[in-house]
């Protein structure tokens, strides 16, 4: 499977959650699938989607926030699985899609070609963690999921590959205000 | 400054309606930090940046944030500054010790201590030095800023040495 798939598939399942989607390919695939107030994509800061997730998580006690990061992102912020596993909002889904590469600055390949972040977020005490890889392993998991409590963490093992994204059209402060008026 | 002042200001931002106080610790503020401590306020990050990413998840959620950290960790997160926070038109209120203000500080705040004035000014953001007279009226200037959805920043003078 490659991003894009299991993007459209996991954002199928979503419906109106709240989502904050990793710069680069990630929030680009996720706009040109599904574009939706209910996105918050970001445009730069690499590895901060977690934090902002956290954030919304802590003050959303009602809502689901699934983070939508990838592997180069969030091992640019380790520290925030530490501060995710010390406060642990219970409605917080951290999604790893993790193609073991930086495929938006030419494919180089990140540490998790020999690291599971999945096994670092369960040391970091994330109430559940899953590491799978097929079509029918996201059904399964996030059906589960919906019953039970976070922080959890569903890394996605994909390959690289298919057609890049459209950029995000929308400027970035119509992107905080669409989607602050959805929140509030 | 003062640990009564540095208390007092704490509590006066809660007054004024500041909800989250999110950071990396600074001994310059220890006492302000101390006060969010026990109020349970406070949530300590391991990085600048992580502190002001969880804050804008906050901000988002119309729940008023003040970011604290050392000049030095403002400077780990100047490019989050510039694509999170200014790009998106964050409000938030920045709160930062100064180390390297006197020119006899440790060795490793002397040059990014000259420099803290300047990366202000070159990001234009805004700024105020927290006095002991006048901490009050900083406040109100940078709560003000915050209510007009302008993000600034607040300085802490590392004014002695240990």
């Amino acid at each position: 499977m490659i991003r894009k798939e299991a993007i459209k598939m996991v954002s199928k399942i979503l419906e109106n959650d709240l989502a904050v989607a990793a710069n680069g390919y990630i929030s680009r695939d996720l706009f040109e699938i599904c574009d939706k107030p209910s996105n918050f994509y970001m445009i730069g800061s690499m590895g901060l989607a977690s934090s902002i997730g956290l954030g919304l998580a802590l003050k959303n006690p009602k809502k689901r926030i699934y983070v939508f990061d990838g592997d180069g992102n969030i091992l640019m912020n380790l520290g925030s699985l530490t501060t995710i596993g010390n406060l642990k909002p219970k409605n917080l889904i951290h999604i790893v899609f993790d193609n073991s590469s930086h495929e938006s600055t030419g494919g180089q390949p990140t540490n998790t070609t020999c690291i599971q972040i999945d096994k670092i977020a369960k040391a970091c005490n994330y109430n559940k963690t899953y590491s799978i890889k097929t079509e029918s392993d996201i059904l399964t998991i996030f059906k589960k999921t919906k019953k039970i409590n976070g922080p959890i963490m569903i890394l996605i093992k994909i390959h690289i590959g298919g057609n890049i994204g459209k950029r995000i059209s929308i400027l970035p402060i119509e992107i905080k205000q669409r989607f602050m008026n959805f929140i509030n | 400054m003062k640990e009564s002042i540095q208390r007092e200001i704490f509590n006066h931002l809660v007054k004024k309606g500041i909800e989250n106080f999110i950071g990396v610790p600074d001994s310059t503020m220890k006492y302000f930090i101390d006060q969010g401590l026990k109020k349970k306020r406070v949530i300590i990050a391991t990085r600048e940046e992580e502190a002001i990413g969880i804050a804008t998840g906050m901000v988002l959620s119309k729940s008023p944030s003040l970011v604290f950290m050392q000049n030095a960790g403002f400077a780990n997160s100047l490019s989050t500054v510039t694509s999170l926070v200014q790009l998106y038109q964050i409000p938030l209120i920045f709160l930062i010790g100064w180390r390297g203000y006197l020119k006899n500080d440790a060795i490793e705040h002397i040059k990014i201590g000259k420099l803290q004035p300047k990366l202000l000014k070159l990001l234009n953001l805004k700024s105020k030095i927290l006095t002991e007279k006048g901490w009050m009226k900083e406040c109100s200037w940078a709560i003000n800023k915050f209510r007009n959805n302008k993000c600034c920043v607040l300085i802490i003078k590392r004014d002695f040495l240990d």
